[in-house]
């Protein structure tokens, strides 16, 4: 267990407390943060954040939506509000729907720009951040520095829009855990470091590292975002000394172009967080840049708890000053520190909480990651707890039963269901196809989730998979999708089980209950799912091959016939005969009202 | 202009690894992001990075821009059409 640090060092001179940036020099030219345009000054954020002060308190403290595209018009909201005594919230994404859930329990909603209209249309206050024009407010500013304790921002942890935990933090978590990054990973970034991001400051991760970190360290921000490597890189290299703070999708991306390498002396850290970022990316960054990305892990409800990098750490995490750790119920991670906001409050002011990671912690303190406990998970940046999709798909008619997962899809990891259909689902599926029925459930999702946790594969099964202690686990869903990812007509049994089997001397019969999901029934046909002839003659073919212990040798096929179309969901019979010399297999799929194929295979003479 | 609206389709369903979507089942006109095909903005910086591989077009940050190039298969054709590398 580790000792908490209560004392902590300052390393740059320039570093300052956030509580006191709105009071002083308003013609202080010291940049604060850079765009395409150029460079703004901290003098002109005090006056910025003075005008919209004034504007707040004309129209009600409480709490306030903040909507900000560009960095430098979200500090100078945050800012602001912390000024007039309110509280910023800020929503997760930027769906209308959770704009406008979340509005209704503000006085207002601040915007810097997009979606104004939408705010006007919908009757909610707003208020402009003019960035454009230089701050009107004469020469004075705040009198008095920000109170550290008060509820300072909001942030909204969900899976789904509107809805979701509030997470507030006030001034001193964000400023304490600032003070703590510097002292961990301060030291390679000169006092000027030029701060990019991809990540969006209207998460945790994003706010801290790309905003409020260097504002109190005196180091220029980026306030708008490139996600583009192609823009993003050529802007970093025009710098002296850069640093970029990403996420694992955009850094895989990144690290594809090969761009870190022409960086190289002028990129300090590439910092990634947000979820997992693979090993490859990580040593492909390393050998481009020569340094590794600084990983760091935490959480909205804890904000920071550890880092690595994997070329000094290996694979263990090293909890940030601060930071106690404990194994908690289930060897999830309890963790004690200054920066925790919500759980457990100590008499210290700490916040102490249970995640949903599991670790095992080593005697020097350092952890390793043992998977979720609980089933949530990432998908780009966002979090989505499992459980909670899936209840919203068992809540669809179609839906008897559901479970996800998450698997990688063109190198990302990304939501897949498997869906036990009702009999209602059951028509759905014969009518539409595979394709109908998750489109219309990817439909009844999209109301309430973002578009990136959406499924993107479906399995009809008739029943969820359940091992010997009857518990669906991840390891059989995800067996449905590696045995032939999509339609694979070279696999004939794929959606066929064999209900009952029996062996005679000369033949084998078979029961077969042909599933509503069959692969092989897309597209054929729409709306009137029939399971092709050729199907049909692979289902024997395999038969034969089950009586005979291999493949037969086939040199043709004689009498075939299809009298009638066979539908999916039901039962059959199939028989297949071997004839007394051995020359061919007579097969007949039926069952007890119709014939829908019948033929002979013929066998290939062996060669003397 | 039709070969490469479906060269384009197949790549699409390529690049993002798409289940039970044919280059059929693409209207050319139809919506690619949000609406139609249902792509979201992690497929968008896929897409962008197969079209810039495949075809040697830049596709960048103008959100605007974006929205246009990306509407549908025949706006993504046009651009290519005009911008691809010789």
């Amino acid at each position: 267990m580790l000792r908490p640090v209560t004392r902590m060092s300052s390393p740059s001179n320039t570093f300052q407390l956030l509580a006191s940036l709105p009071t002083g020099d308003p013609d202080d030219p010291t940049p604060v943060s850079f765009d395409r345009r150029g460079l703004r000054a901290r003098g002109a954020l005090r006056r910025h954040v003075t005008e919209l002060r004034d504007a707040v308190a004309e129209r009600g403290a409480g709490r306030w939506l903040l909507c900000a595209e560009d960095s430098y018009a979200a500090a100078t909201g945050l800012l602001a509000l912390a000024s007039a005594g309110s509280v910023a919230v800020l929503p997760p994404n930027r769906q209308p729907e959770t704009l406008r859930q979340l509005a209704q329990g503000c006085a207002g909603v601040v915007w810097d720009g997009a979606g104004r209209e939408d705010a006007a249309a919908a009757g909610i206050t707003h208020l402009g951040i003019e960035l454009l024009a230089p701050p009107r407010a004469p020469a004075q500013t705040a009198e008095r520095p920000l109170d550290r304790d008060r509820p300072f921002v909001e942030f909204r942890t969900s899976g789904t829009t509107g809805e979701g935990r509030a997470v507030p933090k006030a001034l001193r978590h964000l400023e304490d855990e600032v003070r703590a990054l510097e002292s961990r990973l301060g030291r390679g970034l000169a006092g000027d470091t030029r701060i990019f991001a991809t990540a969006s400051h209207q998460h945790i991760y994003g706010l801290l590292f790309r905003v409020i970190w260097p504002l109190a360290a005196g180091r220029p921000f980026q306030s708008e975002t490139l996600l583009h490597a192609r823009e993003l890189l050529p802007r970093m290299a025009e710098c002296e000394s850069a640093a970029l703070v990403t996420t694992p999708v955009h850094l895989k991306r990144i690290a594809a172009t090969d761009g870190l390498r022409g960086l190289r002396g002028v990129c300090r850290a590439v910092f990634s967080s947000g979820g997992p970022l693979d090993a490859e990316t990580a040593k492909a960054v390393a050998e481009q840049l020569g340094t590794a990305p600084v990983e760091i892990f935490g959480s909205t409800e804890t904000g920071g708890v550890a880092t690595r990098q994997r070329d000094t750490d290996g694979e263990a995490w090293v909890p940030l000053p601060g930071v106690e750790i404990r194994p908690g119920d289930g060897d999830r991670i309890e963790v004690t520190s200054p920066y925790v906001s919500v759980g457990e409050l100590l008499a210290d002011g700490r916040g102490r909480i249970v995640m949903g990671d599991r670790v095992e912690i080593a005697a020097d303190g350092s952890f390793l990651l043992r998977g979720r406990a609980d089933r949530v998970v990432k998908v780009g940046e966002k979090r989505l707890a499992l459980p909670e999709m899936e209840a919203a798909l068992d809540s669809h008619p179609h839906v008897a039963e559901s479970a996800l997962l998450v698997r990688e899809q063109a190198g990302i990891g990304r939501v897949h269901a498997v869906v036990a259909p009702t009999a209602a689902g059951r028509e759905a599926v014969t009518r539409g196809g595979r394709r109908g029925f998750g489109a219309e459930l990817t439909r009844h999702l999209s109301d309430r989730f973002d578009p990136v946790l959406l499924p993107r594969a479906w399995r009809i099964v008739d029943a969820l998979p359940r091992d010997a202690q009857d518990k669906v686990t991840a390891a059989d869903l995800d067996a449905l999708f590696r045995d032939g990812d999509s339609a694979d007509a070279s696999d004939p049994q794929q959606g066929l089980r064999v209900l009952r089997e029996q062996r005679m001397d000369d033949g084998i019969e078979q029961t077969l209950e042909v599933g509503p999901g069959l692969p092989q029934l897309e597209g054929h046909f729409e709306g009137f799912p029939v399971v092709p002839g050729v199907v049909q003659l692979g289902w024997a073919i395999a038969a034969a091959a089950a009586w005979l212990g291999e493949r037969p040798q086939l040199s043709g096929l004689e009498a075939l016939k299809f009298p009638r179309p066979l539908r999916p969901g039901r039962t059959v019979s199939l028989r297949v005969e071997r004839s007394p010399r051995g020359s061919s297999y007579r097969f007949v799929l039926q069952d007890e009202e119709e014939i829908f194929a019948s033929g002979r295979l013929l066998v290939e003479e062996a060669q003397p | 202009m039709e070969t490469l609206e479906q060269e384009i389709k197949e790549l699409i369903i390529e690049a993002l690894a798409l289940e039970d979507v044919a280059p059929v089942d693409i209207e050319a006109e139809a919506a690619l992001f949000v609406e139609g095909l249902g792509l979201d903005s992690i497929d968008a910086l896929e897409l962008a990075m197969a079209l810039e591989e495949r075809y040697g077009v830049q596709i960048g940050d103008d959100p605007e821009l974006n929205q246009q190039i990306f509407a549908s298969v025949r706006n993504l054709a046009g651009f290519v059409n005009e911008n691809r590398a010789p």
